[in-house]
């Protein structure tokens, strides 16, 4: 069966090196999507993430790709990481008022807490809705790089802490996944998780 | 078929070596005890191939046997070495890396009892201040010879005004103070930093440990002296300088030398010279510390540190020769093999040149001339083979980076 | 919060060098085999600064970095050279996770930064800082440590944040390479004036050093790279005796 593993190539902005090095050391075949085309050809969606939330949604539309990805993720396994984890939200409030994929019930508001931001280093994550993707990482960390969060309470699949702030680390609303950490810059438990998902 | 030349002796077509970033307009090292106005400089020497002697020796040194050499040294040190206490080798320097890894390779690797001597610079920067504290920190005594001021600033002035080489005093105390001390403390054995030779001097010179006794001693008469381009003669008795003071600047008399059983011998004879290298060890077993910050005319900050009179040294050699500090720190990096000739002109483009603004006051203070002197002087040594004025600025005719291929 | 324990790579391309106070060329590897040494010891993070891009006014060599990021699956600082927005793309495609800017920021355009944050989002922008002590104040220096700029580095740090800065790469002149200790007061200093991260780099010479630095400034990492380079102690030796001293660290 095809498991071909499309990765979203948004803008200038997009980091998509780094993960496909890492979806292909774990195992998978990695093609990049620029259009909607190939989006049809691909099996599974990994959305990556660097950059501001409504320069994503702005550059999505602008290749074409955001009306076509809002319906592919509903059917086809997903993975949104960091900004693409984000993305999956109703609302975002980075640079005014964005609307997301509105894939999760959520909103993304900066991160308040009494401690350095950017949130930026390794930390655990501690998974209060076991599924397929975080099996077998329960005690991992995972490498963190962001200002702002998602803000959900119906779709959690781990939580974090940070400075004492509890925070949704990822989230899962049936084939749909989001970690706000970055797999591809943890280490071994990184590609464990990137191993998962291509063998969901 | 003679080539024709240019002010100074220099060849009037500047010719690039092909593997580091130095030209044909290069002097190599005087007998300056005698130098006067109008001399003819005996330049840096080109291969057929293009290669400058520099280079070749530098190609020459992969293929020497260091661990030959280490051993020569030994057996040198073995027959100077004193085991009642009493110092057994001279270490001249002032307190810069080559000084530093000197003193301290004699004392802890060589098992020698060193002692340190100073001819200072004229004007101490503070950095320079304060690698001579760190120097003596590290355990070692030291002689320094202060010069009279009035004649040492007198000389310098002179140099400037008369041959645009306000270092020659500078540089005439630093090659005699030490045979000159030997003799004093009967301490035959002499050892320097690197070889001049390093740097383009006569490849010969670079075949035997030792200096040339020419640069140090000379059985002269005081009518054949001139100092700063002034006779001797006249110092003594128009400028009211004594013979006592001018001694100094004299080389000595070979008779002592001979007497002494003095020895003047090179480092870097019997030890790979790799200037940044001197800097690692001298980081690494010393508190020797680089510059503050970039130094002027160049892009490094470890070498020729402490006299504020060689920021204007390396200005002098830009406007005579074409030559500025970033040239000459690039051409021996390339040789070295720390960075390439391209990088090396690049840095020569961005750096080469650049006028000595942070001591230019200072300097001119200490010769008493006043900032417009000092340009009006320095034109008077322009050589117009090498320059011309664009849109009322100096620029070189033949830069390095604009090179024909 | 885990310190994160950061590896500095000096790179004069193609090699890594170990500069002493930003001066000197000595060759200490390839980066891309030094990257993964420190990557199997256990580094959280690899820095790759191209040292002397701005100083030689050469364009970044994008191969050699996308040579040093195979397989390396923590994230990648880059810094050197870098003037436009387009560098920062460009890098972003071979392999960098952040990019660190100096000169360009300090003595041309500081506006870049602000720019650079809109775009790829300020937790990928990252300021290095090249202070120089003098008696009452750090001096913001470049160019390889070596060109002065009359910056205040308190300001700087400041100003950067402002401008949308998501961590600061601090290191130190006076110490850096000398494996004396850090400066832990200029630590301190910058620590305190910002709410972003600050890396902080140059002066390790004990485990000791690394210690007091965390203890006393509270960095949300330090940097290292002579320790590691001369092979005195291994990431792992660090993190153990970090660990044992109530520190914490990341596995």
């Amino acid at each position: 069966m095809s498991n071909i593993i499309g990765l979203i190539n948004y803008g200038i902005a997009g980091n998509i090196h780094s993960i496909k090095k890492a979806i292909e050391k774990a195992g998978g075949v990695v093609k990049i999507v620029n259009n909607e085309n190939e989006l049809n050809s691909i099996d599974k969606i990994v959305i990556p993430g660097v950059g501001s939330f409504k320069d994503a949604i702005n550059e999505l539309r602008k290749d074409g790709l955001l009306e076509p990805l809002k319906k592919a993720i509903h059917t086809k396994p997903t993975l949104g990481i960091c900004l693409g984890m984000q993305i999956l939200s109703t609302l975002g409030f980075e640079y005014g008022k964005t609307q997301g994929l509105d894939a999760i019930k959520a909103e993304v508001k900066p991160m308040l807490v009494d401690a350095k931001v950017p949130h930026m280093g390794f930390n655990t994550i501690d998974v209060v809705k076991s599924n397929l993707l975080l099996n077998g990482l329960e005690n991992e960390e995972f490498y963190f790089m962001h200002s702002y969060e998602v803000i959900n309470y119906t779709e959690i699949a781990s939580l974090s802490d940070y400075a004492g702030h509890t925070f949704v680390s990822s989230v899962q609303k049936e084939n749909i996944y989001g970690v706000q950490f970055h797999p591809e810059k943890s280490r071994d438990a990184g590609l464990k998780l990137f191993k998962n998902f291509i063998e969901l | 078929m003679s080539e024709l030349f240019g002010k100074y002796g220099l060849p009037l077509e500047v010719k690039f070596c092909k593997k580091c970033t130095m030209n044909n307009q290069r002097p190599s090292s005087t007998v300056e005890f005698k130098q006067k106005e109008g001399e003819k400089k005996r330049t840096l020497a080109f291969g057929e191939d293009g290669i400058c002697e520099a280079c070749k020796y530098a190609e020459k040194k992969k293929t020497i046997n260091w661990e030959e050499r280490h051993k020569q040294l030994e057996e040198l040190c073995n027959r100077f070495r004193r085991n009642d206490g009493r110092y057994d080798v001279v270490v001249p320097g002032s307190g810069g890396k080559d000084s530093v890894q000197a003193a301290h390779i004699l004392k802890y690797k060589y098992n020698m009892n060193p002692i340190l001597i100073t001819w200072p610079p004229a004007l101490y920067t503070d950095i320079g201040r304060r690698n001579f504290d760190s120097w003596l920190n590290a355990g070692f005594a030291n002689y320094t010879y202060n010069q009279n001021k009035k004649l040492h600033r007198f000389l310098t002035r002179s140099a400037f005004l008369n041959l645009g080489h306000p270092f020659q005093p500078f540089i005439l105390g630093q090659k005699n103070l030490a045979p000159r001390l030997s003799v004093l403390l009967d301490i035959p054995l002499v050892i320097f930093g690197e070889n001049e030779a390093e740097y383009g001097n006569a490849i010969e010179d670079n075949e035997k440990p030792t200096r040339d006794p020419k640069y140090y001693s000379a059985e002269l008469s005081i009518k054949d002296l001139v100092l700063g381009g002034v006779s001797a003669i006249e110092l003594i008795e128009k400028y009211g300088f004594k013979l006592s003071d001018l001694e100094a600047y004299f080389p000595v008399n070979p008779y002592e030398i001979q007497k002494t059983g003095t020895e003047v011998h090179y480092l870097g004879y019997y030890v790979k010279w790799h200037p940044q290298e001197t800097y690692y060890y001298s980081v690494e077993n010393s508190d020797f510390m680089p510059n503050d910050h970039r130094t002027e005319g160049s892009f490094s900050k470890y070498s020729s540190l402490d006299d504020k009179i060689d920021w204007l040294h390396y200005h002098t050699t830009t406007i005579k020769f074409g030559i500025g500090r970033a040239t000459y720190d690039s051409a021996q990096e390339i040789r070295n093999g720390d960075i390439t000739r391209e990088e090396g002109i690049a840095l020569i483009k961005r750096f080469d040149g650049e006028f000595p603004e942070q001591y230019i006051k200072d300097c001119c203070n200490y010769m008493d001339i006043s900032l417009q002197q000092y340009h009006d002087a320095i034109e008077k040594f322009r050589s117009p083979h090498l320059w011309e004025k664009n849109y009322g600025t100096w620029e070189l005719k033949y830069p390095i980076w604009k090179e024909k291929k | 919060m885990r310190t994160r324990i950061i590896v500095k790579l000096d790179v004069k391309p193609p090699y890594v060098v170990k500069p002493v106070h930003f001066e000197g060329l000595r060759k200490i590897g390839l980066p891309v085999d030094l990257a993964k040494k420190y990557y199997n010891q256990g580094a959280d993070e690899v820095m790759y600064i191209d040292i002397v891009a701005s100083l030689y006014q050469r364009e970044i060599l994008f191969d050699e970095i996308e040579k040093t990021a195979n397989e390396l699956f923590i994230p990648f600082g880059v810094g050197g050279g870098i003037k436009t927005i387009e560098d920062i793309s460009k890098l972003f495609h071979s392999g960098a996770d952040k990019i660190a800017i100096n000169t360009y920021a300090v003595q041309e355009n500081s506006e870049i930064l602000n720019e650079a944050a809109q775009i790829f989002g300020n937790q990928a922008v990252v300021v290095n800082i090249e202070a120089k002590k003098w008696d009452d104040w750090y001096e913001c220096y470049t160019d390889c440590g070596r060109i002065r700029s009359g910056k205040n580095v308190i300001e700087w740090a400041k100003e950067v944040e402002a401008r949308g800065a998501g961590e600061i790469f601090l290191q130190c002149v006076d110490t850096d390479g000398r494996q004396r200790g850090f400066d832990i007061e200029l630590s301190k200093q910058v620590v305190d004036s910002v709410n972003i991260p600050v890396v902080v780099a140059s002066g390790a010479g004990k485990l000791e050093d690394i210690k007091e630095l965390i203890e006393y400034a509270r960095p949300s990492g330090i940097a290292l790279s002579s320790l590691l380079h001369y092979d005195k102690y291994t990431i792992k030796d660090i993190k153990e005796y970090l660990r044992s001293n109530g520190i914490e660290v990341s596995k």
